[in-house]
């Protein structure tokens, strides 16, 4: 699960509510930066499986510089006082 | 998703609105089950693992709402549709003043025609115009 593997790969850092996750999903697979199928998860239930897009990718990236920058000039600008 | 079948599942969220609440709800009932599996494998009794799992899903029926109204949701940026509109009325307010400007200026015809340029033209001015004001705002 998605919230699951947030909270994991940030040591607890970042707990959201779950059910947040989904209109975020939905529009980030309106952009096209994500699909999903619907098959059947390990459990034999039908689930909704959600993947990077290769534009997804590319977004990503842009995303991940973009946070960069906007981080190291908020440093900046705390440490200046 | 492309855009052919983004355009797809636009028009089918608009002509089954039933049929998309009924999957966007799976979708959210299906991450509620796992949660309350997920809690009673780490040892809550099930009760208690089906009451946590709703309260870190939050707010079920919102979640539910806002899921289907992005699915509704137009899915095209609107500013490219808008640009072409306004560069078919420039092309159309050049083209009937050229008609107009071709006509006999004093028949009843040629004075209509130079009517419609001016009305055409006025228009694509004060979109322009508009547009001009709202991007300096």
């Amino acid at each position: 699960m998605i919230g699951q593997r947030i909270a994991q790969i940030s040591g607890d850092e970042l707990k959201i509510e779950e059910g947040s996750l989904y209109p975020g999903l939905y529009r980030l697979e309106r952009r096209g930066w994500i699909e999903s199928e619907w098959d059947v998860s390990a459990n034999n239930q039908r689930a909704k499986f959600y993947k990077l897009t290769r534009a997804g990718r590319k977004q990503l990236i842009i995303e991940e510089q973009n946070w960069e920058r906007l981080a190291s000039a908020t440093m900046k600008a705390l440490r200046a006082n | 998703m492309s855009r052919v079948k983004t355009t797809v599942d636009f028009i089918h969220a608009w002509q089954r609105p039933d049929e998309i609440a009924e999957e966007v709800e799976a979708e959210l009932s299906f991450h509620v089950q796992m949660r309350t599996s997920a809690n009673i494998e780490k040892g809550m009794a099930p009760a208690e693992a089906q009451l946590a799992a709703w309260q870190s899903f939050g707010d079920f029926d919102r979640v539910k709402v806002s899921c289907c109204e992005i699915k509704r949701d137009f899915p095209f940026d609107l500013k490219p549709i808008k640009m072409g509109l306004y560069i078919a009325i420039a092309c159309l307010a050049g083209a009937v003043a050229l008609i107009a400007v071709n006509l006999p200026h004093h028949t009843p015809f040629g004075v209509l025609w130079q009517l419609i340029a001016i009305a055409v033209l006025m228009r694509a001015f004060l979109i322009g115009r508009k547009k001009q004001d709202n991007a300096t705002k």
